[in-house]
């Protein structure tokens, strides 16, 4: 492998300028903007270039970043108005000379490009993202078939990176709304035939401020950096809703349904 | 109620007004005069012309509006409308301005001024089938 070498890697193609969105609470006289000019190597993401401005022109930038494989989803960031992965999106693939880099809206900001994510998770937390079971410690496995995980298979590959709920424009308009990744999740946990916490959610997602509020702009299904299809996950849910409507809710239990009796009855 | 109880009935009265309202609209059109019945006179100054039977006088409208029939169909027109309307208001202001005191202010306040308009609207359409003003 000694000497092999790319073709192109290494070699600087061109010097695209980042203008990055800059806050800082204790410094209230930074500019909006600051400009910053950076040479771009092929393969190189914006990820990289925020790193590059950090290391070599201006050490104050702040942006959140772990995994830098899209995996972690903590680099959401708006590229040129579009919510993005910082570490998915190649430079040279935007093909323009100015990349313009905001932090994630709807949420607030702590500093620069790095947002406050308390929102996501308290709207995740509400909808009791986890196995309800009416036993306190599992006596065996909770069986289940590939067809059975396949009901909510997509929606597990959820990151929680928030982009979907920076695009969302109800998200925007209404600060307590539960957003389409917790309310994604809740369609994750209540499709699971392992769970009986299908009543305890419903009264989360069926209020003032649940799934009736989505307008189905399809904007979160669109920036998933995964694939994940909220927008789907919130109709299917609306359809959960509308279906049980007449039902009292309980406290705990489950809709009586063959997938769910099959566990019980194995079990 | 519930959320999904009340969007079931937007979504419901959202198609009805669809409905009756094709109704009203297609009585209009009935209504409404044909080249036919409409009398040209030229003067001096110009031409007036002049709607004559089966047209949109007063008495004949009156008369077609003040069927029992016609009548219950503008009151389901007026009611799921209302509800519509209201509603609506309630959904988009409720997502402009959260907090539960405000809600409650909200949806009473937008309850009050529907319950005004529909009884308002009820009493023209009484008064229309009991033969009119």
């Amino acid at each position: 492998m000694e000497g092999l070498v790319l073709k192109g890697f290494g070699e600087v193609v061109k010097t695209v300028t980042f203008r990055i969105r800059r806050y800082d609470p204790e410094k209230p006289d930074l500019p909006k903007y600051m400009e910053y000019k950076v040479p771009v190597q092929r393969g190189m993401t914006v990820l990289d270039g925020i790193l590059y401005i950090k290391e070599h022109l201006d050490p104050t930038i702040s942006a959140r970043y772990s995994c830098r494989m899209g995996i972690c989803g903590s680099c959401g960031m708006i590229v040129n108005g579009k919510e993005k992965l910082a570490c998915q999106t190649q430079v040279l693939e935007l093909n323009k000379d100015l990349i313009k880099l905001d932090p994630m809206g709807n949420y607030g900001i702590v500093k620069d490009l790095v947002p406050d994510l308390t929102k996501l998770f308290r709207n995740h937390e509400k909808v009791k993202p986890y196995i309800i079971r009416e036993e306190d410690r599992p006596t065996a496995e909770y069986l289940q078939t590939p067809e059975q995980r396949e009901q909510y298979a997509m929606f597990t590959d959820c990151i929680m990176c928030g982009l979907c709920l920076s695009a969302c424009p109800t998200s925007a308009a209404d600060e307590l709304y539960l957003g389409p990744q917790a309310l994604a999740q809740a369609y994750r946990y209540l499709s699971d035939n392992r769970d009986l916490g299908f009543y305890e959610r419903l009264n989360v997602i069926d209020s003032k401020h649940g799934v009736w509020r989505c307008h189905f702009s399809g904007a979160c299904s669109e920036v998933c950096p995964k694939g994940v299809d909220p927008a789907l996950g919130i109709q299917l849910l609306k359809e959960l809703a509308t279906v049980n409507m007449f039902v009292k809710h309980k406290e705990k239990g489950a809709v009586k349904g063959p997938d769910r009796k099959s566990v019980t009855e194995i079990l | 109620m519930r959320e999904s109880q009340i969007m079931f009935l937007q979504y419901m009265t959202g198609l009805l007004v669809l409905v009756f309202g094709s109704f009203h609209f297609l009585l209009i059109s009935f209504l409404a005069p044909t080249s036919d019945k409409v009398l040209y006179s030229y003067g001096g100054t110009g031409y007036t012309h002049v709607l004559v039977g089966g047209t949109l006088y007063y008495t004949v409208v009156k008369a077609v509006y003040s069927t029992l029939i016609w009548g219950s169909i503008f009151e389901l027109l007026l009611t799921v409308l209302v509800f519509h309307i209201f509603n609506g208001f309630r959904i988009i202001l409720s997502e402009q301005f959260q907090g539960e005191r405000t809600e409650k202010f909200i949806t009473y306040s937008l309850l009050v001024i529907a319950l005004i308009i529909f009884i308002w609207g009820s009493r023209t359409i009484v008064l229309m089938l009991s033969g009119g003003v």
